[in-house]
């Protein structure tokens, strides 16, 4: 379907692809509570939504695994896998799109010179800057060339996932290839936004830009650029089990008594007392479950450097107890 | 249309819907690919990056090489 002949509205598409408009509602009430807004503000959501004009993504990976991909794809909650994928006119995405080689940089290229400050970009994995930056080339072009051009001409840069935060796993000790997140590779962007996890949740995503066809304007951001309705609260915090950690009730080797009890798993390893996200409430797996409700500690995956700062990851360093 | 008998050299670079950064070089002759090349054209170090740590931890980061 050309993009003339397409219905325009979000709602229209939706309507196409069997989502009935009771859906559309529960998916605009599950944003707004997303983005920690009064229930009140649903109706604003779900207008917002169903008549926004699609915006322009280009979605960048380098350094990457794909993870933040597939956390984007395998939204399993069909509502928010559709709503993404038509709300967005996703221009550029090498592990999704058709054309490949230099037809594939003509759709870039498209996009970054034909709605320059209009699209949205996208960043997923590190930008190596070691040798020149040829740890990371795309048709014979560095990760850190493409980066500053489509990402300085974009209406803003959401950097999905760890890698494209501070560097992710490249650039864990000894850093091998002088791999940076977005925020040093290409400093001073006007809007940066940084979506750290690894992966990131698509849940977010989609919040963030729920929020922003609702109110044209990015939500809070704290000093590192992470959305605050996300990135507040320790995992800690939020945790279920931390009535667990409250009355001593303590995990003390996998299999034991308490583990199987669900008690805290904070001498386990478990790092959530030194990171901020929103895991516990928005969950995996379409909103079913989260490391630490399968019994596993939170590895720190939304803090910064968490490869060298986090690891080893079963060796308690936060659990003062006694 | 060029002579069919020069070897020509073209490149596709990125190869799209796959995981990774793949590049594809072929020689094409009398309309048939005679040689091609490939390449991944990422790399972290990931082998580097993980000597020297707590065996227990390897799973997290080997799990990182692919994420599809």
């Amino acid at each position: 379907m050309t993009e003339e002949t397409r219905p325009s509205t979000i709602e229209e598409r939706l309507e196409q692809r069997g989502i009935t408009r009771r859906e559309f509602l529960k998916f605009a009430a599950f944003m707004t509570a997303t983005l920690a807004l009064p229930s009140t503000f649903t109706e604003q959501v779900a207008h917002a939504l169903a008549t926004a004009v699609r915006p322009r993504v280009v979605w960048l990976e380098f350094q990457d695994c794909t993870a933040d991909s597939e956390s984007f794809l395998r939204a399993s909650n069909p509502n928010v896998a559709s709503l993404l994928l038509e709300t967005l006119s996703l221009d550029y995405h090498e592990t999704l799109m058709v054309p490949a080689g230099a037809m594939a940089d003509k759709s870039l290229m498209d996009t970054v010179n034909g709605y320059p400050g209009q699209y949205i970009a996208i960043v997923e994995g590190a930008i190596p800057t070691a040798n020149g930056g040829i740890h990371c080339t795309i048709n014979g072009q560095t990760a850190l060339s493409r980066a500053d051009l489509v990402c300085r001409n974009a209406l803003a840069t959401i950097a999905v996932g760890n890698c494209a935060w501070d560097g992710g796993i490249a650039a864990a000790a000894p850093n091998p290839t002088a791999a940076k997140g977005v925020k040093d590779a290409v400093p001073g962007l006007g809007t940066l936004i940084n979506m750290p996890g690894c992966p990131h949740n698509v849940v977010n995503l989609a919040a963030l830009i729920t929020h922003y066809l609702t109110f044209q304007q990015w939500p809070e951001r704290d000093g590192q650029g992470r959305p605050v309705f996300a990135y507040h609260e320790t995992v800690h915090e939020e945790c279920p089990r931390k009535d667990h950690f409250e009355e001593g009730r303590f995990v003390l080797a996998w299999g034991d008594a308490g583990h199987r009890q669900g008690w805290c798993l904070c001498k386990m390893g478990c790092k959530g007392p030194d990171t901020r996200h929103n895991c516990s409430t928005v969950k995996w797996n379409d909103g079913t479950c989260w490391p630490v409700q399968a019994g596993h500690g939170c590895v720190g995956c939304a803090q910064g450097n968490f490869w060298d700062q986090a690891t080893p990851f079963y060796v308690s360093t936060n659990c003062h107890d006694d | 249309m060029q002579d069919t008998n020069t070897v020509q050299r073209i490149a596709i670079d990125p190869i799209t819907r796959i995981e990774g950064h793949l590049r594809i070089e072929a020689q094409i002759q009398n309309g048939k690919v005679r040689d091609a090349w490939s390449a991944g054209m990422m790399f972290r170090g990931l082998e580097l990056i993980m000597a020297g740590r707590d065996p227990r931890d390897a799973w997290v980061f080997t799990q990182r090489i692919c994420g599809v």
